[in-house]
């Protein structure tokens, strides 16, 4: 009975028409760093295109405002390239993200050191940010500079510890398997932001991409400093560094003290809608979600019978984005996914938090995809000591989490 | 009334890659309305589509135009196009011997390259009347002047008469039309003997069974004649004859001298064999045309669906592949590592590379080829002689007494500035060098003895870079000879894979392991665990890498707009792993079957 109980759950979910988070981009860089392949512009911070770009924002915020998309959103994020570049204009975007979606209790937004100043910490207070996130990626000059980093370590330092003062709850993202890094430098690394207060940390491994300047230095010549051994021996530092100092893995990349963790990010691995605004922002409606956003968007296509699940991405650029008028006049990439792939989908996301997907979504991909095959790929996993059964949940091991694509992989593979 | 055949013109066209063979070949068809413009696909003749894209010729083929020369008279052209591929020696040979003449192509701006020499000797040792074209001379950087210096000294041909043209624009086609009316000689022959013609080549046509192309030396044939091919010994009716315009258009018959098709309604391609001569059944002549020998496999390889389940369907379509290539043989090969599949026999591995080929991309199926082995004699200590074409039908060491295995007569003609260089490379594939024979100051020709074993794994492709692309390769299966022979096995974390294994002379077996286990080491991904590769030689393990155990395959960040990403990527892996064959617990991508035609490459 209680597994009829939770799929009723499920169903609920799965079904609602408002998103739980909201996500703005700002595509503007003082300069793009090496490793980037993200959808962001370096630019002079005189250019105007960047405050017509945040005025087109709150225009089309308003718009999904009014069919009630963002009745229920709990979180926001306003990523990029680096939304504290565009200044005083990001403090009045915030506040118009509170008047759209008043319920929201965390709202981030991300930071770079170099554009982070005293002034718009309390602008970005005032205007009811909660949460910082830091792109810092070393503590040593050196490697900041291979990473074509504009700012110094002792820079990221003080602007950490400044906006941990300022009352944010702030999160610093660092990379390891970078060119120059070491064990030692690592570990430095890691103390440093550790020393400056923070309460939560993502680490990464560098993915050098192509068309990025790193991919063309590098191409496929699987640089020593990248090497997978490498990056599998620097995550697991990290791992020890953070848990000792009492933080807790809560998804492959991502630690916090205890309240810290980041509500929005783990939407993205829930299950739960989101709507992303801006150049290259991607969105994922449930069917209803996607019927509601229609009647603004007429340039959407009717949905076939099997769809329950749609992702759309904006594919307009940032000069084009300023001069729409309303959601009417953008282009998105649409994705439409049946419910056996959306099941999947969420299998192959919840494994990559600590806890596992949630019984009910186990229950519920069961229902959608076939008992024998969910289980079947489950058993597979376990018997390769990729994730194991505590209590009622399926969770990643350690093995598990270095291996994560031949975990998901399996997961995805439930869709076909 | 004597049959004339005094306009008749039996040519081909020989040039080095990429001098203009097709276009020129274009142009005719077009300037002599046998084509018209918009129907032209360019490069008609070559007409399978892995023949276009590789741009060699595999199969002959046999065009028939109408020329309206200057001098009033409408003259018969058969243009016989001819493989280019040292796997397929044998059938250039027969499709010149069907000629008079053969137009030798040299582009204006490159002059007298490598294939220039050795097609330009083979026309010469065929006896034909050799018309020059310096083409390409539309090109700003062309100098016919220097290139006709080139023709006479390097090749010894009288280049006065080339004729200056241009596939490109058409320019000097017209002349190069004339001049094969008058330098190529017009066939001979008796319409009164009985009936003696070349099989060129040969077809299968589902409605009218198997379709030669002939070229008649004495008599005629017709619909309805009874003929006889010698070497065989098989009768059929002649179901009607005809010639290509490049389509095919029937005829009466197919009299003295000409070139044209016979529909046999043989049922069996097996039956008709390049080379062979077809008589009159009832008047047989007294003696065959000469050259033929049967087109025999030396290569054999194993061929396996990467899915199992797709056997029967590799069956079907090597049936359907033989059909217009009979030269193809298999038997059933059953393997522990890959499962149920055929030994193939093939003319050599450019043959053996386009049949895989054509079998995935024109039925659709997904294959492993396994290393090519050729044919030995392997005696036992019992005193029976096996004939082994796998190295998994090997017998143990103690059962064997001797292994003999092919050795080929080579005939390698060559600049003598790289006479040094061919003779290291036959050293270095233990071949014998016999004699060599001055032809003139710009050729020597070299005789040696070497087993096919070496001159099938890359002994070509080594000969034509080592001398620039000058050298050319001809040469015939010789003699058996007793050889130290050894096994070498592979092994994959622990466990032998039979289709690994490798017959390998004992001198070179040490490194050959080593080289393998290498490269091997290169193509086999990393896996969750750590995979031993070893090669042994019996119980004995000679050499040894390893796999490094994958630890980390995980592309950490994955928020909102990463996931499309994320998934496709993940499809593409499993997209890759679909193609790998799974043995033991190690998946293997199909290249590692190979593996063995690469590792000398970095040596």
């Amino acid at each position: 009975m209680a597994c009829c109980a939770t799929e009723a759950l499920w169903q609920k979910r799965l079904h609602e028409a408002g998103v739980s988070a909201l996500y703005l981009h700002i595509p503007f860089c003082v300069r793009k760093c090496a490793y980037c392949d993200f959808s962001s512009w370096a630019t002079s911070p005189h250019d105007p295109l960047m405050a017509r770009y945040v005025n087109a924002l709150e225009r089309l915020l308003t718009e999904v405002e009014g069919v009630g998309l963002l009745n229920g959103c709990q979180t926001a994020y306003i990523g990029g390239g680096t939304p504290t570049f565009v200044g005083a204009s990001l403090a009045q975007l915030v506040r118009d993200v509170r008047a759209a979606a008043p319920q929201v209790r965390e709202l981030s937004c991300e930071a770079n050191p170099d554009s982070l100043g005293d002034e718009l910490l309390e602008r970005l207070k005032d205007a009811g940010c909660t949460r910082l996130s830091v792109g810092v990626q070393s503590l040593s000059d050196s490697e900041l500079a291979e990473l074509g980093r504009i700012h110094s370590a002792s820079q990221a330092q003080t602007r950490l510890s400044a906006a941990v003062a300022a009352g944010f709850d702030v999160s610093a993202d660092l990379m390891c398997a970078i060119p120059l890094q070491t064990d030692g430098s690592w570990m430095a690394s890691l103390a440093g932001i550790l020393a400056c207060g923070v309460g939560h940390v993502s680490v990464y491994p560098l993915q050098i991409e192509d068309e990025t300047p790193l991919g063309e230095r590098y191409g496929t010549s699987e640089p020593a400093f990248n090497d997978p051994e490498v990056q599998a021996r620097r995550m697991e530092l990290a791992r020890e560094r953070l848990v000792q100092a009492g933080f807790e893995r809560y998804e492959v990349a991502s630690y916090a003290q205890a309240g810290k963790d980041c509500k929005h990010n783990q939407a993205y691995w829930t299950a739960r809608p989101y709507l992303g605004l801006g150049t290259g922002a991607s969105s994922m409606l449930t069917r209803e979600g996607y019927v509601a956003l229609q009647s603004i968007c007429p340039q959407f296509p009717e949905l076939s019978d099997g769809v329950s699940r749609v992702r759309l991405t904006c594919i307009d650029g940032r000069h084009e984005l300023p001069v729409a008028r309303s959601m009417a006049d953008l282009h998105f990439d649409l994705e439409f996914l049946s419910e056996v792939q959306a099941a999947a989908e969420d299998l192959m996301l919840g494994m990559r938090l600590v806890r596992g997907p949630e019984p009910g979504l186990v229950d519920h991909a069961r229902k959608v995809i076939g008992g024998s095959a969910v289980d079947g790929t489950l058993v597979w996993c376990k018997d390769q000591g990729l994730i194991r059964k505590s209590g009622l949940r399926w969770t990643p091991t350690d093995k598990g989490w270095l291996l994560g694509n031949v975990l998901y992989g399996k997961m995805w593979d439930l869709a076909s | 009334m004597k049959k004339d055949t005094s306009h008749i013109r039996n040519f081909s066209i020989v040039a080095h890659i990429d001098h203009g063979k097709s276009t020129i070949s274009d142009r005719i068809l077009e300037l002599t309305h046998t084509v018209e413009e918009r129907d032209l696909e360019s490069q008609m003749l070559d007409s399978m589509d892995i023949e276009r894209e590789r741009g060699i010729t595999i199969k002959s083929n046999a065009v028939r135009v109408d020329y309206d020369a200057d001098d009033g008279n409408t003259y018969q052209f058969n243009l016989i196009d001819t493989p280019g591929h040292v796997d397929f020696t044998y059938e250039v040979s027969r499709s010149l011997a069907a000629c008079e003449g053969a137009v030798l192509v040299v582009d204006a701006t490159q002059g007298v390259e490598a294939q220039t020499v050795s097609n330009a000797l083979l026309a010469m040792n065929a006896n034909l009347d050799i018309v020059p074209a310096i083409n390409k001379i539309d090109l700003p950087s062309a100098e016919p002047d220097r290139v006709r210096e080139e023709i006479e000294e390097d090749l010894a041909i009288p280049a006065d008469d080339a004729v200056c043209v241009s596939g490109k624009t058409g320019e000097g086609i017209h002349d190069l039309l004339e001049a094969i009316v008058y330098l190529v000689s017009a066939p001979s022959g008796d319409e009164n003997a009985p009936t003696r013609a070349l099989i060129l080549d040969s077809y299968f046509d589902e409605y009218r069974g198997v379709v030669a192309t002939v070229r008649v030396f004495d008599g005629a044939i017709k619909k309805g004649s009874r003929l006889q091919m010698m070497a065989t010994g098989d009768v059929f009716l002649c179901d009607g004859v005809g010639c290509k315009r490049p389509l095919e258009t029937a005829l009466p018959e197919l009299g003295v001298g000409e070139v044209g098709y016979v529909v046999t309604g043989l049922k069996d391609p097996a039956l008709v064999h390049v080379g062979d001569t077809l008589t009159d059944a009832a008047n047989p002549c007294a003696e065959a045309l000469p050259g033929y020998h049967e087109a025999k496999p030396m290569v054999f390889a194993g061929v396996f669906p990467v899915d199992n389940k797709e056997y029967e369907n590799l069956r079907d379509a090597l049936e359907k592949l033989k059909v217009n290539d009979p030269s193809l043989t298999w038997a059933p090969e059953t393997s522990v590592a890959l499962g149920f599949g055929f030994r193939v026999g093939f003319l050599g591995l450019l043959h053996m590379e386009v049949v895989k080929e054509r079998l995935e991309r024109e039925f659709g199926l997904d294959l492993i080829a396994t290393s090519p082995s050729v044919d030995y004699h392997v005696f036992t200590t019992a005193g029976e002689m096996l004939d082994i074409k796998s190295p998994q039908d090997l017998p143990r060491p103690e059962q064997i007494d001797r292994i003999e295995e092919p050795y080929l007569a080579a005939k390698v003609i060559v600049p003598p500035e790289y006479m040094g260089a061919v003779m290291q490379l036959a050293i270095e594939h233990r071949g014998i060098t016999k004699d060599m024979v001055y032809l003139s100051e710009k050729s020597v020709e070299m005789h040696f003895d070497i087993p096919l074993a070496e001159l099938i794994l890359d002994f070509f492709d080594q000969l034509k870079s080592r001398t620039k692309g000058y050298a050319s390769l001809d040469y015939e299966v010789a003699d058996y000879r007793p050889s130290e022979l050894v096994k070498l096995d592979i092994l994959l974390a622990g466990e032998e894979v039979d289709a690994l294994s490798f017959i390998v002379h004992k001198d070179k077996a040490y490194p050959l392991a080593r080289g393998l286990c290498d490269k091997l080491k290169e193509i086999i991904p990393r896996q969750q665990f750590e995979v031993p590769i070893q090669g042994a030689i019996g119980n004995k393990i000679i050499s040894r890498s390893t796999v490094r155990a994958v630890r980390k395959d995980v592309l950490a960040k994955c928020y909102g707009g990463d996931i499309s990403r994320k998934r496709k990527l993940l499809e593409k892996q499993k997209e890759g792993k679909k193609r790998m064959k799974q043995i033991g617990t190690v998946d293997v991508p199909q290249e590692a079957f190979l593996a063995v035609l690469k590792v000398d490459d970095d040596a």
